[in-house]
């Protein structure tokens, strides 16, 4: 798959690009609001990273045209201007998702693919990490076949975590997905039911869900290196 | 009645003013016309006697005695006018003397007699009665030699009765007339200072959030509005510097965001590198930690500066802040389980307020996390949300390690940290509190702690009930 990323902050630009990359996905970068108006006519891509504030052509306005000749491209707004205001104007302009800077690589990605999941409609109903089973129809979760009965915090913790699966996310990332809003001031909430749920599924046999020190939790069924 | 307020203590100041002034007015006229009278009084007894004198006395040798007489009673009629009139011989002998007045105010008998002496002279005599005559005597020389002595006298009481009249209508006058200027001055105060008052009213309404309204102007070209005129100028000067401060602080956010974003970025991609060591691994990690409360910080100072710019005043609705109040503390339980900690919460009827949801929450989940983080094991929190009349009241009691009295007045400041190892320890960026208090001031309440070194803390929140 094809993506655009307009951003003029290189470096930033950079490490999108290489993080895309990395799972394969094709990348290109525009470093003004010009010549990411052109490529993103040119070309077909199949999603856009678009930051706000941009020279030669201000992402705003960038937006409004690239929907006139494109308008089901997804678009995903990348931006240090968080006021609501401003993310009411972008949505109504055709933005399908708002992430603020600084975010976590790992955001970016999760919010990458689940838009890309929307427009091309494929969702997992099964997820699995070594003997760890998920069912997203049933909501049922099985450990080596045994049935683990989970409540509605924990079974959403779980599977956020294993639907990113070998990916670390850090607590605000699932504070924000997995609780309601409000909750920033008390990130050590996760700690305390990534605990419970480490007991529910036996964790301590075949450890699944590492902590990285710093930057957040992790389930995978590699042994760390 | 205010007695401080500017429309009183003028009034009194006029009233008082006035009413010196025409105590004052009083006493000159009463002397001025007590001088007057009094040598009215003296011109026309003089003229009198002169009269007397000058066209009776002067032929009484061919006229006679009696003619005299009789000219006397008709000409000035002195019982009649209340005088006294004699005419004394140079042997002592009384050639005519006036009869007793109708006023009976003088007996003209008991008048001493005197003997005509060479130059006019006045004497005052003192009547049974009370009070005095005042009586001129002026002797005069008849054609023949004859040395004559007129007398003519008035009671003094005369010019007293005037006095007194003056006296008793400047008593009455002079309390009517003040009470008329204090009742006017009044009125007339209190619709000259009313803007003043209008001024006040809405000055008193502006804060940080609404300082866009100005105080009304009333073009009268007075004082008072060049007060409103240059308050209103001080508001807009206020409200720029105000608009300033949070354009810089919602500026510099931003520019911090991006570097940051780059910082986190590169780190995160470090870390996932083969090639690093376990050692460099953990000093990376604990820059990605400091990375994001960095970022943490930066995002509630911006929630602050738009707390306070007035944004929240476009994100209210209706809902019931017992019921949020319990969510929360219920979500939050398993921290508080986890440390061993009793978590009860007191919630009852519905506590509708109007505000946003999300930043209220934010009240609650800060607060509680708080008394988690600094009450230690087999202590007990207990929150309540409950209406107390006008106002929806949350309190969060803790039995925790409590806050020294010193630090009460500034727990509420951006960065205060009352333990500054241990908050940053447990992951504060010092701005939960500063938060708690801006969303409170933005919806129009209060955030106040009791507290005792080692006794725990109340934490109360008052937020003003949804009007029905």
């Amino acid at each position: 798959m094809r993506l655009l990323v307009v951003e003029d902050e290189e470096k930033l630009a950079q490490l999108v690009k290489r993080a895309l990359a990395a799972e394969r996905f094709s990348v290109d970068v525009a470093h003004d609001g010009r010549t990411g108006l052109q490529l993103a006519t040119d070309y077909d891509y199949d999603l856009i990273i678009l930051d706000l504030l941009l020279p030669a052509l201000d992402g705003t306005e960038l937006l409004r045209r690239v929907r006139r000749s494109r308008p089901s491209v997804p678009v995903l707004i990348l931006t240090a201007r968080d006021a609501v205001a401003d993310k009411v104007t972008h949505f109504e302009a055709g933005a399908d998702d708002y992430l603020t800077k600084p975010f976590a690589m790992a955001e970016l990605l999760v919010r990458v693919k689940s838009l890309l999941r929307r427009t091309t409609g494929t969702r997992e109903n099964v997820l699995r990490v070594a003997d760890l089973e998920l069912d997203r129809l049933t909501q049922q979760v099985r450990r080596a076949g045994r049935r683990i009965d989970l409540t509605a915090k924990e079974y959403g913790l779980l599977e956020y975590l294993m639907a990113n699966s070998d990916r670390v996310l850090s607590r605000s990332m699932i504070l924000d997905h997995v609780w309601d809003q409000g909750f920033q001031g008390a990130t050590n909430i996760v700690d305390v039911y990534v605990r419970h749920l480490r007991d529910k599924i036996s964790d301590m046999e075949q450890k699944l869900i590492r902590t990285v020190r710093g930057v957040g939790y992790v389930i995978s069924d590699e042994d760390p290196a | 009645m205010k007695t401080r307020s500017i429309r009183f203590r003028l009034t009194a100041w006029y009233a008082g003013l006035l009413g010196a002034i025409l105590v004052l007015f009083g006493i000159f006229i009463y002397f001025t016309l007590d001088r007057f009278l009094e040598a009215g009084l003296r011109d026309t007894l003089a003229k009198e006697a002169q009269t007397i004198g000058e066209t009776l006395l002067h032929d009484v040798v061919q006229n006679g005695d009696d003619y005299v007489v009789d000219e006397i009673e008709e000409h000035f009629a002195p019982r009649i006018m209340g005088r006294f009139v004699r005419v004394t011989r140079p042997d002592g002998t009384v050639l005519y003397q006036s009869g007793a007045p109708h006023s009976g105010q003088f007996d003209p008998v008991a008048v001493t007699v005197q003997q005509p002496e060479a130059f006019p002279s006045w004497r005052e005599e003192h009547l049974p009665t009370g009070g005095e005559l005042l009586v001129y005597g002026v002797p005069y020389v008849e054609r023949t030699g004859t040395k004559y002595l007129i007398e003519a006298g008035a009671p003094h009481e005369q010019v007293e009765r005037v006095l007194h009249g003056l006296v008793l209508s400047l008593g009455i006058a002079l309390p009517v007339i003040v009470a008329i200027a204090i009742g006017g001055g009044y009125v007339f105060m209190r619709n000259a200072l009313k803007p003043l008052d209008e001024v006040a009213t809405t000055a008193e309404r502006i804060t940080s959030r609404n300082l866009n309204e100005r105080v009304p102007i009333s073009p009268t070209g007075d004082e008072l509005e060049k007060l409103s005129v240059s308050l209103n100028r001080m508001m807009a000067r206020l409200e720029e510097s105000f608009h300033h401060i949070n354009r810089f602080s919602a500026d510099a956010s931003h520019e911090i965001r991006t570097p940051l974003a780059i910082i986190r970025g590169e780190l995160e991609d470090a870390f996932q590198s083969p090639h690093v060591s376990p050692e460099l691994k953990q000093t990376i990690g604990s820059a990605l930690e400091e990375t994001e409360r960095l970022s943490r910080i930066v995002e509630q100072l911006l929630e602050m500066s738009r707390l306070e710019a007035g944004e929240t005043l476009f994100e209210r609705s209706r809902f019931d802040f017992a019921e949020l109040t319990k969510a929360t503390v219920d979500q939050l339980r398993p921290l508080a389980e986890d440390k061993k900690l009793k978590l009860s919460v007191d919630v009852g009827k519905p506590v509708e307020i109007e505000a946003d949801p999300i930043r209220v929450k934010q009240i609650v989940v800060n607060l509680v996390d708080n008394a988690i983080k600094y009450t230690s094991a087999g202590g007990s929190i207990s929150v309540s949300a409950l209406p107390v009349g006008r106002m929806a009241i949350l309190e969060v009691a803790d039995t925790g390690i409590g806050i020294p009295e010193e630090a009460l007045s500034q727990i509420f400041d951006r960065f205060y940290r009352v333990d500054k190892g241990r908050s940053r320890q447990l992951g504060g960026t010092g701005l939960g509190l500063a938060i708690v208090k801006s969303i409170c001031a933005a919806y129009g309440g209060t955030v106040t702690v009791k507290s005792a070194e080692g006794q725990g803390a109340v934490f109360r929140v008052e937020l003003p009930l949804a009007s029905s």
